[in-house]
């Protein structure tokens, strides 16, 4: 079974992107640090993909309480106000770290990072590096693990925690041959991102599986406000098979203006003050009703238009939209982008206390797979700045953790055996987990997109039982993490209809058509939806 | 959907079989890229292995070959038809190849401690350099990596990313010296090869030559030729009667005339082969051409600059441009030349024209056909500096039967030559095979350099598209021996 051996570290970082390297990088002055990827390390995840930029109150005008205040409004009061306040005070403090290990971030006009406007926010705060400002972060973040002692193990999922005696003491990961490895730990951080790929629109990257909420629900941590999935209002309509491809927000930074099929600015409609630059779930909501009204393209979209910038402001500012039009054949100097909804973020995940301790002793998570910063909806450009300040925060926490005695105790025996069994399952199944994938995404698309009432999500619900009970297949061991890989989107799924049939309210980015919902949320009588395997339900706020 | 063929490289390392193309028919959408077509082959046979990640072209792990040449799969429409392989990197499983061990080559950043931003100018500087999505794509077709142990583009792309950089705290010239700096021979491979366009030969690596000379890393034979150049004008010493005392300085065609360009000879084709700029010249004379040669012309300047000698460079702009100022049309025979004079030189006060295109442009006279076998070698000058790659295939064609092979950097260039002749003569093995799979009589190509180092390294006749052409026409007018001579 376990072909790759049992390997021993102080702490274990699952996941590469940003929040897992920058954990890597401050639990390595802590003692040895094993960095487990799912991909070639620093390639895989949103991370590298992340255009838009960074949050921080840098310059004066601004101040950590306007951005706590756009960070609440924008989450509809549900995010857990003591993540905000660690993430908007250290924040400013991560990206001049970023700048000290050599990040290239664009200069302002007076010097220093320059900062642009973004949805929801009152102030110009989001620092950026022209459009690939994850990469940039990405590329600097890799320079300085380089420089630690972390062993980094490319192409390994981990796919199941191990426990022992109630704590998280390790994981077990497949690497591309199918080979199995034990990595024992005496802390174990988990970075492994979102997974909006379970819808069949969707902007993440090939690892945004939800790997971590189902890896942890299993191991018994518990989750918060899995309900909350950001759909970005604008994701690249054409060509077909590469749908769901972002469109920055800072195309509307920079001045892109939202057209419905009749030429009209429709946001005056929907947000007359803050217009094309609202709240992702308000502008989402108005693109989806534009064209649910008969009022889109053709293809069932909306235009995005920067043709009234100048094609400088555009090659300078939005290079690597105009790169990727211009190699699906529109020069958006001159035409407008065809947009539409797409699955973007999940807010909920993990609950983890300011120091990024999960409910499950001995596991830490940060970044995309943790919950509660953003509420029920995240501002653009906040979910970077949490990787920084909460992937540095949980490298702490698991670095500072007691070493313990590590080894295959009895329990964990049990565990691989059980493991093996399942591996063996799939070696016997059925079914390519492919064509398991292919009809969870449509499932989710349908039964609990933007819209969504009790009796779709009952139907995606019932969808997903049915996808469950088929046997998955593996044709060879290669095969196998592909098998582990739907299974994780598949409770994915169910807990996010799960979570979504528990909150009977309309909120941020879940707008249940069913409920009414009177009350604005500030004075929601709800607070967050709770999932783990020891019960579930919806908080109610003490008033 | 529409159906589409592609043929995969499959490769297992376990069967102790060498890769094979295998079909796979599948159904994709409008404006599919080949990353679709795979998913969709994948679905089939779901061992197939490749890579990817992010799909929008921002993380760099999806590249393959798409008919021969490095290419995103996400970002790469698909066609029928279409052939994909791995990267020429060690492969380790059908599209997979070793990409960490290219990745960790590539220089992290030291810093100083405390560092602020750069001013604007810097950041501006360093940003074309900070697009790189580490895919290896340079490092796979480089040829100088594929006989030393070169770095890579990319990891010279960094270095003089972390120089421009104040918060670096690296010796990075020292470093991109014993990481093998001038092993490159100029051939830019990697920028055509690269998928985010980064210029890596004249952004990168003639800079840090540059620096590397100031800093005195210069050979002391490519010290020589810029002595050479500075004495006499230059870069080839005199060994035989130079072109400049065998010519008039006006040429008149044979018959009417029809054009005239003003010649730049270049270093090779005026001190060490001038027989070849003889045959280039009759050429001319035969399809209606005047040839005016301007004396003062010296050294184009680009030993220098692909060596990071740049002292003198603007002396010999300034002489070559007012030598030439009187002429609309500049031609020149050598790749090199050409290349230096249209991408080096800035705004000119006349056309540059290699003398491919300056015969294209003209027209010219039937040749007559040889029972002729011939390969032709692209000197990368001409092909990837210029952009001219049909022009002269369709002479050869005119008088020979052509036979393809892969175009590939011989070695001469770069300064190689004589600074790394182990190097260049490695290179020009490589050549050497691919000739002889080709099975022709004579190899032509359009570059001195070429053709004098290939000559090195094949037994048969190296010779000009101009000689080949003179060849033809001699032919028909019955004059003797055709392609007897061989490149001295
Ligand atoms: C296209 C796009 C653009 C975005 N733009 C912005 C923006 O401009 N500003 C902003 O603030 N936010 C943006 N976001 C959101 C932001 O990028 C992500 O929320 C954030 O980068 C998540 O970081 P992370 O480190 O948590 O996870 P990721 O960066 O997603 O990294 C997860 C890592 O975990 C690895 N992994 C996954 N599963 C496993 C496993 N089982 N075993 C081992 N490893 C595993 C993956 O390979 C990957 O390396 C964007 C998101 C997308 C998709
Ligand atoms: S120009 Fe040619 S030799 Fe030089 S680095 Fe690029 S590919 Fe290699
Ligand atoms: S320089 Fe270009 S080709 Fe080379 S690794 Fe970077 S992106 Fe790829
Ligand atoms: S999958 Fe990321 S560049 Fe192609």
């Amino acid at each position: 079974m376990v072909d790759n051996g049992v390997s021993t570290t102080h702490v274990l970082v699952i996941g590469s992107g940003g929040a897992g390297v920058r954990a890597a990088i401050e639990a390595a002055e802590h003692g040895p640090v094993v960095l487990l990827s799912k991909t070639i390390a620093g390639k895989g995840g949103c991370t590298p993909m992340a255009e838009g930029g960074y949050n921080a109150v840098l310059r004066e005008g601004d101040s950590p309480e306007l951005h706590v205040a756009d960070t609440l409004r924008g989450g509809a009061y549900l995010n857990d106000p003591a993540l905000v306040d660690a993430l908007v005070r250290e924040a400013p403090d991560r990206v001049r770290e970023l700048v000290s290990w050599g990040a290239v971030f664009d200069v302002g006009p007076e010097g220093g990072v320059a900062q642009r406007p973004f949805g929801g926010q009152q102030f110009p705060r989001t620092c950026y590096a022209g459009d690939r400002t994850g990469h940039e972060m990405m590329v600097t973040l890799m320079d300085r693990l380089a420089a630690t002692g972390v062993t980094v193990v490319h192409e390994s999922a981990a796919v199941e925690l191990l426990l022992d005696d109630g704590r998280c003491a390790g994981a077990v990961a497949l690497d591309g041959d199918g080979a199995a490895g034990v990595y024992l730990a005496d802390a174990v951080v988990m970075a492994t991102g979102g997974g909006t790929q379970v819808y069949d629109i969707s902007t993440n990257s090939s690892s945004g599986t939800g790997d971590g909420y189902a890896l942890g629900y299993r191991a018994g941590a518990e989750l918060i406000d899995m309900e909350m999935v950001q759909f970005h209002p604008t994701g690249a309509i054409h060509p077909y098979d590469a749908r769901g491809r972002l469109v920055t927000e800072a195309v509307r930074g920079e001045g892109g203006r939202l057209l419905n099929r009749l030429g009209e600015r429709f946001m005056a409609r929907y947000d007359p003050e803050r217009m094309e630059l609202s709240t992702r779930d308000v502008v989402a909501r108005a693109i989806a009703t534009e064209v649910l009204e008969g009022r889109g393209t053709e293809r069932g979209g909306v235009w995005l238009d920067v043709t009234h910038l100048s094609a400088r402001q555009v090659e300078e500012r939005l290079p690597i939209m105009l790169e990727q039009f211009l190699a699906f054949g529109v020069d958006i100097r001159t035409e407008p982008m065809e947009v539409a909804p797409t699955a973007h973020h999940i807010m909920g995940g993990l609950r983890i206390t300011p120091d990024c301790a999960t409910t499950l002793p001995g596991l830490f998570a940060c970044g995309e797979c943790s919950g509660g910063v953003h509420g029920a909806n995240r501002l653009g450009g906040n979910a970077l700045a949490e990787t920084q300040v909460f992937g540095r925060r949980a490298g702490l926490s698991a670095g500072r953790s007691p070493v313990r005695e590590k080894g295959v105790t009895p329990g964990i025996d049990r565990q691989l055996g059980a493991l093996r069994r399942r591996f063996d399952g799939f070696r016997d199944g059925e079914v390519p987990p492919a064509s398991v994938v292919r009809r969870l995404k449509e499932t989710m698309w349908c039964g609990a997109g933007i819209y969504r009432d009790r009796g779709q999500l009952a139907g995606a619900l019932a969808g997903i039982e049915v996808l469950k009970h088929e046997r998955l297949l593996a044709r060879t061991d290669r095969n196998l993490l592909d098998c582990c890989t739907a299974a994780n989107m598949l409770l994915t799924a169910e807990l996010i209809c799960r979570a979504a049939l528990l909150r009977p309210e309309c909120r941020g980015a879940h707008t249940r058509l069913d409920p009414s919902c009177e009350l604005p949320p500030d004075r929601s009588p709800y607070a967050h939806t709770y999932l783990s395997t020891a019960g579930e339900g919806i908080e109610e706020v003490a008033r | 959907m529409t159906p589409v063929t592609i043929r995969v490289s499959r490769f297992d390392p376990a069967s102790g079989q060498p890769a094979r193309l295998v079909p796979y028919t599948v159904e994709v959408h409008e404006g599919a890229r080949v990353l679709h077509a795979l998913h969709a082959a994948r679905e089939q046979d779901p061992s197939l292995a490749y890579r990817y990640c992010c799909g929008s072209g921002q993380c760099g792990s999806c590249a393959v070959k798409v008919n021969g040449k490095p290419a995103l799969a996400c970002m790469t429409p698909v066609g029928d038809g279409d052939v994909i392989e791995p990267l020429d990197l060690p492969v380790v499983r059908d599209l997979v190849v070793d990409l960490v061990p290219r990745i960790a080559r590539i220089a992290a950043l030291l810093p100083k401690g405390g560092g602020e931003l750069p001013d604007a100018a810097t950041v501006e500087a360093l940003k074309p350099l900070c697009d790189c999505v580490e895919c290896g794509s340079c490092v796979s077709v480089c040829p100088a990596v594929a006989v030393t142990d070169f770095a890579g583009p990319t990891a010279m792309r960094q270095l003089e990313r972390l120089v421009l950089d104040p918060r670096d705290a690296g010796d990075r010239v020292s470093q991109a010296d014993a990481e093998g700096l001038f092993t490159c021979t100029s051939c830019h491979a990697c920028y055509e090869a690269c998928p985010k366009d980064i210029e890596i030969m004249g952004k990168a690596i003639e800079r840090l030559r540059a620096e590397a000379h100031r800093r005195g890393y210069t050979f002391p034979r490519h010290a020589e030729i810029a002595d050479l150049v500075r004495t006499t004008g230059r870069s080839v010493a005199r060994i035989t009667t130079p072109l400049f005392e065998r010519v008039e300085p006006v040429i008149e065609p044979y018959g009417p005339v029809r054009g005239e360009v003003a010649f730049f000879v270049g270093c090779m084709y005026s001190m060490r082969l001038p027989e070849t700029a003889l045959d280039a010249i009759e050429v001319l004379r035969r399809n209606g051409i005047r040839v005016v040669i301007p004396m003062e012309q010296v050294c184009c300047g680009s030993p220098l600059l692909r060596t990071g000698q740049t002292e003198d460079l603007e002396r010999l702009k300034r002489i070559n441009i007012g030598a030439f100022r009187p002429y609309p049309v500049v031609m020149t025979t050598c790749a090199g030349c050409g290349m230096t004079l249209k991408k080096n030189y800035g705004d000119l006060p006349f056309r540059v024209m290699d003398i491919n295109e300056v015969l294209t442009e003209f027209g010219i006279e039937p040749p007559a056909r040889l029972p002729l076998k011939v390969t032709y070698h692209d000197p990368c000058h001409l092909l990837r500096g210029q952009g001219i790659s049909e022009e002269p295939r369709a002479f050869i064609r005119g008088v020979a039967d052509l036979v393809e092979m892969p175009a590939y950097c011989c070695g001469s260039g770069g300064g190689v030559k004589s600074g790394k002749p182990e190097e260049a003569a490695a290179l020009g093995e490589l050549r050497r095979k691919a000739i002889e799979e080709t099975g022709a009589d004579q190899v032509i190509s359009s570059c001195p350099f070429c053709e004098f180092h290939i000559q090195g390294h094949t037994d048969l006749p190296v010779r000009n598209v101009a000689s080949l052409l003179l060849d033809g026409y001699r032919a028909r007018e019955g004059d003797a021996r055709p392609g007897e001579r061989k490149v001295q």
